[in-house]
């Protein structure tokens, strides 16, 4: 089975790399699984122009997954909007590219819906505010890349594997989780994964479910579903544990731990 | 000065230069009978004043605003550039840029410094006291406040200098509450409540709009929610053939009927009402239904208080869908 990391690489393009700011979003990438690459300043460059050839250099050699790029580089004048630049350049020599560029929250939307007209209309890029939480920042990364991984671990325990349709509790197979209501709990899982607090509505999950009251049917499902889960974790599931019904619109996965 | 003092000003101008005219005859001496100034000098400084009376009406009115910004507070000219009411909004809008820039620093470092000492904390110890933790969160919990406070501010300007033209960007309103409600999620988790979104149909597509004042029109709102929710916010994206819908939710304590009314105007909160101290600036509710009026859209509030067991709020932005730039709207 594949881990459930991200596994890919991430290469990290700031002049302020060893800042606790981006040391925090490094963390929070390698607690993922992701490994980071950093260029860094070294000693004798004196401009944005030394970075930008850096990172397109790095590009080449580590073929990262994804790009997390500062917009600002130093405090010259002429530096001030380098990683602009910088983008500029991967995204015509590596247009497939993912690019999260870290903006100062003071750059705001509508600076970046002026750099996106610059850009090719599909390009991978993203604007992220440098104050934004490190689970912010993973959780962008993850849906600029595409990343919807075989594996998706839900909580400690709880492991869906997309591709071979299993679902394991503690490393134990279970059996009783199969068909719809693996297609149930994958599109929960998936949901979650993409974003935490989203919610999946009713008429989603009732293509999995049968009979003439779908909605009744699909109760039943996510019922067993859980007492499945609950018995392979040693606990009863309630209503407000692990797969909540939000005010009769649909149901989404709250993991506990 | 306005432009009212002004006129007064030269209204009065004007009769003094017309009387000194009138009664120089009887007033003044001739100076000399040979000369120019064979007719008093009287007339000559009321005309003078007559002139400077009717010339400074006449602009005044040509030119509305002009006048007012060439004289300082004393009634004096500056010597400076003409300013009108929309050149000092610009000036406004760059000085508050430069500004906002040299707070973001300060900001970024104490929660830079945060997280990393929440980082060093853990890695020494495993586990962080929870009092220290608490600590830790209220400092985290201020970033988002903070930066809600000032990205009001920029916008409350931006409205002050008055109508700006139409954006018709093509926007994903699901990934803008998608990423609004990322944003909020910790520190609601930090409350003990939690966010839920979802949008009907699930592909959502695009519309187009402003971007920029979608996600600050709903990010207010969701601030908003989230400090008055009981446990639950819901964020809910739905649409017709003309418009589309967000819907931000609460399950707080609702608003009582007689506060409605007053809860979109400027500077109006709760606690002004009661004559407590603010507790907010009472600006993201004002701001959001500006916008929301600016895009041709409309913010609307519907309320149930406490102790009705389905005590709730809930705002409901409704905005066209639009159409690309050119095209004819739907």
């Amino acid at each position: 089975m594949n881990d459930a990391r991200p596994g890919g690489s991430i290469l990290i393009v700031d002049d302020e790399a060893a800042s606790p700011l981006v040391s925090a979003v490094r963390r929070g990438l390698e607690k993922e699984g992701w490994r980071t690459v950093v260029v860094e300043p070294e000693e004798g460059w004196r401009s944005g122009e030394d970075f930008e050839a850096a990172a397109l250099y790095a590009i080449e050699e580590s073929r990262p997954d994804g790009v997390l790029l500062d917009v600002r580089f130093g405090d010259h004048r002429d530096d001030l909007f380098k990683g602009l630049d910088i983008l500029r350049k991967i995204v015509t020599e590596h247009p497939k590219l993912p690019v999260l560029m870290f903006t100062q929250y003071t750059q705001g939307p509508d600076r970046e819906t002026a750099v996106r007209s610059t850009l090719r209309w599909d390009a991978p890029v993203d604007f992220i505010d440098k104050l934004a939480s490190p689970e912010e920042v993973v959780l962008r990364l993850r849906r600029l890349i595409g990343t919807a991984p075989e594996v998706i671990r839900v909580g400690a325990r709880i492991t869906l594997n997309v591709s071979t349709k299993t679902v394991e509790v503690a490393g134990t197979l279970m059996s009783e989780i199969s068909g719809m209501r693996f297609e149930i709990l994958r599109e929960l899982a998936v949901a979650w994964y993409r974003s935490p607090g989203q919610l999946v509505p009713f008429a989603t999950l009732e293509r999995y479910s049968e009979g003439e009251d779908a909605r009744a049917s699909l109760r039943v499902r996510v019922r067993e579903i859980k007492d499945a889960l609950g018995k392979a974790l040693g606990e009863r599931l309630g209503a407000g544990d692990l797969i909540i019904n939000v005010r009769d619109q649909g149901y989404r996965l709250v993991p506990k731990d | 000065m306005g432009s009212r003092p002004l006129r007064v000003a030269a209204a009065v101008l004007v009769v003094a230069g017309a009387l000194g005219v009138v009664l120089s005859p009887l007033l003044g001496e001739t100076v000399s009978e040979e000369s120019l100034w064979g007719v008093e000098p009287l007339a000559y400084v009321g005309g003078l004043l007559l002139i400077a009376g009717l010339a400074v009406l006449t602009a005044s009115y040509a030119l509305p605003g002009v006048l007012p910004g060439m004289f300082g507070k004393g009634g004096t000219a500056s010597g400076g550039p003409a300013h009108t009411p929309e050149r000092w909004s610009e000036i406004t809008q760059q000085y508050f840029e430069v500004f906002h820039h040299d707070l973001g620093r300060p900001l970024s470092r104490i929660v830079g410094k945060e997280r990393e000492l929440r980082a060093v904390l853990e890695a020494r110890s495993g586990t962080i006291d929870p009092a220290v933790a608490d600590l830790l969160d209220e400092i985290e919990r201020q970033g988002p406040n903070f930066r809600l406070m000032m990205s009001n501010l920029q916008v409350l300007i931006q409205l002050e200098a008055g109508p700006a033209p139409g954006r018709d960007d093509a926007v994903e309103p699901a990934e803008v509450v998608r990423k609004i409600v990322e944003r909020y999620n910790a520190v609601a988790g930090e409350m003990g409540k939690q966010i839920t979104w979802w949008s009907e149909p699930a592909e959502f597509g695009i519309v187009y709009s402003d971007g920029s004042a979608i996600e600050h029109i709903v990010t207010n709102l969701v601030d908003n929610a989230v400090r008055f929710a009981g446990a639950q916010v819901e964020v809910k994206l739905t649409q017709n053939p003309t418009h589309f819908f967000v819907r931000v939710w609460d399950d707080g304590q609702g608003i009582p009927a007689h506060y409605l009314q007053h809860l979109f105007d400027r500077g109006w909160t709760p606690e002004s009402a009661r004559r407590d101290e603010k507790v907010s600036s009472g600006l993201g509710l004002f701001i959001a239904q500006t916008l929301a009026g600016r895009q041709r859209g409309e913010l609307t509030v519907e309320s149930v208080t406490a102790p009705d067991p389905d005590h709730h709020t809930g705002f409901l932005l409704s905005l066209p869908l639009g159409s690309p730039a050119g095209a004819p709207s739907a």
